[in-house]
């Protein structure tokens, strides 16, 4: 029975234009448009196809940059799936950079400070304080939110400000400032607390950790709490018709600051990543505007965990392809920045893609 | 002097084909009928009438020529003209203003000739006589001077064809009569008329001809003169509709209501109830007529724990509800059908199984420790889309895709097929076909012939006079009169326009 | 149809370019930090000593940027795997990741800006430089000249290669002080407790408007950003006041050239000579003789200078300029420390 429920709501709730050739039509256009600005800026046809070319190899072409584009994905997809959660809550949670910072600092300093446990309590500890942080940080707004009706918006843009300063003023403590240095850096994770690479077995240099399995592991969960428990039907209920849920007697304010809170775990196991798996150590830049990325990759997804999951490794693989671009064609690394933007562009207005090509549309303007 | 034909007109989106093969014609003078239930496709035709969409074959023709409209700006150069159900009006605006928003007439300098167009628009209301003093600010003009404006403003930009849609949905009896005054007066004066509706007496009372469409398709044009109601049903539903539903006499039962002096503050912190008392008891149906804004919503929102009162009681059963949650008042056997099924009812792109379960998603068997069983929700749902007839292609479809008149069953449906004691039924009827308002009352009749108790608050007069046993008039957050099940339409009409 | 076989030619044709593009017998390549290579500073002068050893023995060269710290790693891992015959990374905060990829890949030759490695690390050269005896020259010099009697700087990161600047900054006004019996003061770094004013970035203009305002606003006619492009917006500002009212001492290269918006603004510029030791650290790798360690630019080497006055020599009085050429050649035999 069950197999057979979601056989139809594959098949007839799975709005083939909508969720799959938009994001393909806006992704393609977007490169195309990138083509263009390269032509503009003067360089050759040769040398843009070479650009293009790489562009590919370089995120897919091997298995070094298959993990590099996984690797530069994970903690994208982590925050996308926090966006995306709230998103079908009907919040627009703009924190994950903040809250990303915040779960990281968290992580960081368990990371460093606790020497006497074995592996398989250290890690999951210091990812758990990383998670919790996120969640307790996101929830402020969504406390905000709940209790004074301020806009999440409004609320999180701030937290993102002062968890910033924060970040600062924490790495700048004796107790987490890495000793014999000025600058704001933290103290290193300790090796139980570092996420194992998952591929060095084949090559050392294959940086993928196991902070991806983790993260496959939170899309299928995303995907289930979603649509396979009561919260996820009242996070999707407050946030198609706030009204209707009222009436059906969920309360707003639970929901609100639930959501909140998964989307900050999600964000701050982003950061956690970063640290346990990338860098080792906490710095003010580490965040590298990930959270904001997410939005992107929440929105090219569509906010559906698959969707978030095929979106967010497009945009790893720009990432690292970018890589082999700059080097290979000596075009500049901005391209990619470019291309994403026109991404958001193109899904933002879906009309733009219809008509751009409109021979790949069966069915007409709804509107 | 126009005469518009529409020609094998058809047109399809996706795979449903909403329009097919469909010839209408009206001519100066004329009032054609165009009858039909929600979504046999009144509406896609007035769209291709009105410019905004393309029909995929077919032809229109205005005056023996065919005439492409690619944009409504055509059309209403080719002179058609559209009074919508909802109005487009900016409320803030003076009614002139609000007439030749779009339209203005400029002098140097983007100068607005506001002056002359004021007195265009006294020349028409005089015309035509649509009584509206043109300098008055719109939101402070009642629903049917309102609807005037926008007949002004179809005429001012000089339309010789003008289509009604649903127009009389929002009037009281009263304002019905006068509107029909006004189309006649139109038609005398060699304008062409489309009125659509779903009430049957009013096409038989103003058209001149009827063309009624079911899916789709054009089923019948008949004469109104030689018409019953009966026979313009069954045309409109395609089945034999039974009209006048049998109401036995009941026993009335134990008091389950009880509203005691209640008084309720407006979004705008102003009395929107004033101190109103009434009861509900077992086997009854209580109708609440009144013409909408007078107090409805706020009653059944304090009823069923979503707002506040400042004063007074409500029981239920004799125990006193206050600060009482929505989600309390499902587990106490109170059921609500919401006014607004788009607004609160349910949610268009959850699938029918969800909107069913959306009241009792957390109980057994539809989860379990917080988790869903989807199989348990799809087995209740096929049962009910079954016992309520609803029609849908099936249970995974989103509710969107459903017509109003199922979205609508599907609500009644979730309401009664849980445990009931009490039911709140708020405009249950409302913009749905014939054939599920049909269903529905039946429906509504026989959970009162169970003993249950009925609330039922609609805008709708015929619908209070069909299903209540008592009658009460609601009125600026008064109940200023209460009647039996025998009264006449006159009568509730006057108390409806405040006339106690 | 026709141009469609022509344009799958070339694409055929630009893959196989691509897949053989090491054309060259050697290659130098450079990963920046988050800056950019077109900072107009350290980024912008490293690459220039790339290009000038590009120009000189014909090599081929190759540029990553990275866009986030997260970058440093694979930016310098793809270099390896290009087969880079040198890859020089510029910055300090590039050290660690610079410092593993070199100890994870002994065959390839790395070169960095801004950093020595205690212990040194065999294949890989740290420049680093001296920067305090060129900014003491400066300190000296904005001493002399500031008539309201304080002076200002402001760091990009509280990070040696910058406070280095403003340690010789400070350390030449106290001299003037000492010398003159003067009582010029410095707002924006304490030496002793290695404390100041920093914009904790590298990259916004409006902090380098908003920093210098600041010190202005305090009394500061004359400030130095040692930030990178940060510095780029405190140039606008004292643009806008009129260089009566603010001067600016550049960091890096000389700002007079690279910042034509705003030339007139700059009083000096103390000079890291990052292009001629990356050219330096390149022909070394070129002819075999490259070797780890650190190399040290100084006022002697001319590793570290001060960009000439330009468009302000006005203001600098023939004495001062006379007293500052002496200190220099003081500094560089050794008779003068530029310590505090």
């Amino acid at each position: 029975m069950r197999d057979y429920l979601k056989k139809k709501i594959i098949s007839e709730n799975f709005d083939f234009e909508e969720i799959l050739l938009i994001p393909i039509l806006a992704t393609l256009l977007a490169l195309i448009i990138g083509c263009l600005f390269l032509l503009a800026t003067g360089e050759t046809f040769e040398n843009i196809l070479v650009a293009f070319t790489n562009l590919f190899i370089g995120s897919f072409g091997s298995l070094n940059a298959i993990s590099e584009t996984c690797t530069a994905a994970t903690p994208l997809i982590f925050a996308a799936l926090g966006i995306a959660l709230a998103f079908r809550a009907g919040l627009f949670n703009i924190g994950a950079e903040g809250q990303i910072i915040i779960g990281g600092m968290a992580a960081v300093i368990i990371g460093f400070s606790i020497d006497f446990l074995p592996i398989w309590l250290h890690l999951p500890l210091a990812l758990l304080f990383g998670a919790i942080f996120g969640a307790l940080y996101a929830a402020i707004a969504g406390w905000l939110k709940a209790t004074t009706g301020a806009h999440e918006v409004i609320s999180t843009i701030m937290l993102n400000l002062i968890a910033l300063r924060l970040l600062d003023y924490f790495l700048r403590l004796p107790v987490i400032q890495k000793e014999g240095r000025n600058d704001p850096i933290s103290k290193s994770v300790l090796e139980t607390a570092q996420l194992p690479q998952i591929l060095s077995f084949i090559e050392p240099q294959l940086r993928l950790h196991s902070g991806f399995i983790l993260m496959l592991v939170a899309v299928v969960l995303v995907y289930w709490l979603l649509f396979h428990t009561t919260i996820g039907f009242e996070f999707r209920s407050t946030g198609s018709n706030p009204n209707a849920a009222q009436y059906a007697g969920i309360k707003a304010s639970l929901t609100i600051i639930l959501v909140m809170g998964i989307a900050g775990a999600l964000a701050g196991l982003a950061g956690s990543n970063q640290i346990m798996g990338v860098l080792g150590r906490a710095t003010p830049g580490f965040s590298a505007s990930i959270g904001f990325d997410a939005i992107a990759v929440a929105l090219l997804g569509r906010s559906h965990p698959i969707g978030v999951l095929f979106a967010g490794l497009l945009f790893g693989a720009l990432i690292a392809g970018g890589r082999l671009m700059q080097v290979k064609a000596g075009v500049s690394i901005d391209l990619i920045t470019i291309i994403q933007a026109l991404i958001i562009v193109f899904i933002a207005a879906p009309l733009l893609v219809r008509n751009a090509v409109p021979w790949a549309f069966k069915t007409k303007d709804k509107s | 002097m126009v005469n518009i034909e529409l020609k094998n007109i058809s047109k399809s989106f996706g795979s449903v084909q909403a329009n097919q093969d469909i010839n209408i014609k009206v001519n100066s003078g004329e009032i054609l009928g165009l009858l039909g239930e929600n979504g046999a496709g009144k509406s896609t035709l007035m769209n291709i009438l009105c410019g905004l969409y393309r029909p995929d074959e077919g032809k229109i023709i205005i005056n023996q020529k065919e005439t492409h409209f690619d944009n409504p700006g055509d059309a209403i150069k080719s002179g058609v003209g559209m009074v919508h159900q909802h109005f487009m009006l900016v409320p803030i605006f003076t009614v002139t203003e609000n007439v030749i928003l779009g339209n203005e007439k400029t002098g140097n300098l983007n100068y607005l000739k506001i002056k002359d167009s004021e007195k265009k628009v006294s020349e028409i209301s005089e015309k035509y006589s649509l009584l509206v003093n043109p300098k008055e600010i719109t939101e402070r003009l009642s629903v049917g001077a309102q609807q005037r404006v926008e007949i002004i403003k179809v005429l001012f930009r000089s339309a010789e064809l003008i289509i009604f849609d649903e127009p009389t949905a929002v009037l009281t009896p009263q304002e019905v009569k006068e509107l029909f005054k006004i189309m006649n007066a139109l038609k005398k004066s060699g304008k062409a008329i489309i009125f659509i509706t779903h009430k049957l007496h009013e096409v038989r009372e103003v058209c001149d001809k009827i063309s009624i469409l079911r899916a789709g398709m054009i089923v019948g044009e008949v004469d109104p003169k030689k018409v019953s109601n009966k026979e313009l049903a069954n045309l409109m539903v395609g089945r034999p509709v039974n009209l006048s539903l049998e109401r036995k006499k009941n026993k009335t039962g134990k008091t389950i209501l009880e509203v005691d002096n209640l008084s309720v503050l407006n979004e705008n912190r102003e009395i929107a109830l004033n101190q109103i008392s009434f009861n509900v008891k077992e086997g009854e149906i209580v109708g609440i007529a009144g013409v909408q804004g007078n107090g409805q919503t706020e009653l059944v929102e304090s009823i069923t724990g979503l707002r506040n009162f400042v004063a007074g009681n409500v029981s239920y059963f004799e125990k006193k509800m206050e600060y009482i949650t929505p989600r309390e008042i499902h587990k106490l056997g109170i059921r609500h059908i919401p006014e607004d099924r788009q607004k609160s009812g349910v949610i268009a792109n959850f699938t029918v199984s969800e909107n069913k379960i959306l009241n009792d998603y957390y109980q057994k068997p539809f989860s379990s420790n917080y988790i869903m069983s989807w199989g348990d929700v799809e087995r209740v749902s096929e049962t009910v889309v079954k016992n309520f007839d609803i029609r849908t292609p099936s249970i995974t479809t989103l509710t969107q895709n459903l017509s109003g008149g199922n979205q609508q069953k599907l609500v009644v449906g979730r309401e009664l097929s849980n445990k009931v004691d009490f039911l709140i039924a708020s405009q249950p009827t409302r913009g749905i076909d014939v054939g599920s308002i049909e269903y529905i009352h039946k429906q509504l009749i026989e959970t009162r012939n169970n003993g249950k108790g009925i609330l039922l608050i609609s805008t709708e007069l015929d619908e209070i006079l069909t299903l209540s046993d008592r009658i009460l008039v609601l009125f600026e957050g008064k109940i200023i009169k209460e009647f039996s099940s025998n009264a006449s339409t006159e009568e509730i009409g006057l108390a409806m326009a405040g006339q106690s | 149809m026709k141009l469609s076989y022509k344009l799958f030619g070339a694409f055929l044709a630009s893959v196989l370019i691509s897949l053989s593009s090491t054309a060259f017998a050697f290659t130098a390549c450079q990963v920046t930090d988050i800056g950019g290579v077109d900072d107009k500073g350290f980024n912008a002068t490293s690459w220039k000593g790339v290009q000038d050893a590009v120009a000189k023995h014909g090599i081929g060269s190759k540029l990553l940027e990275s866009n986030a710290e997260t970058d440093y790693v694979p930016n310098l891992n793809s270099f390896v795997s290009e087969g880079c015959d040198i890859i020089v990374s510029v910055g300090f905060l590039m050290g660690e990741a610079t410092a593993n990829a070199a100890k994870e890949n002994p065959e390839s030759k790395f070169a960095i800006v801004d950093f020595a490695y205690d212990p040194t690390i065999p294949n890989v050269m740290g420049l680093i430089y001296n920067t305090d005896e060129a900014a003491f020259l400066a300190g000296y010099l904005a001493a002399g000249v500031s008539k309201t009697g304080i002076v200002g700087t402001f760091g990009g990161i509280n990070i040696p290669p910058v406070t280095i600047f403003m340690d010789g900054f400070v350390a030449g006004v106290n001299h003037y002080n000492k010398t003159k019996g003067t009582n010029v003061s410095v707002l924006g770094w304490d030496p002793e407790s290695k404390e100041g004013l920093f914009t904790n970035n590298f990259s916004s203009l409006d902090d380098g408007r908003a920093f210098a305002q600041n010190l202005y606003d305090e009394g500061a006619d004359i400030v130095m950003p040692v930030a990178g492009p940060v510095g780029l917006g405190s140039a606008a500002l004292a643009s806008e006041l009129g260089t009566d009212s603010l001067k600016i001492i550049g960091v890096d290269v000389d700002q007079y050239v690279l910042d034509t918006k705003n030339q007139s603004v700059y009083l000096t510029t103390v000079e890291k000579g990052m292009d001629a030791t990356v050219l330096g650290a390149i022909e070394s790798a070129k002819n075999g003789s490259f070797k780890g360690g650190v190399y040290v630019g100084t006022l002697a080497n001319n590793g570290v200078r001060i960009a000439p006055y330009h468009d302000l020599s006005s203001s600098v009085s023939n004495g001062l300029n006379n007293e500052i050429k002496k200190l220099r050649s003081s500094i560089i035999n050794g008779f003068l420390s530029v310590k505090n």
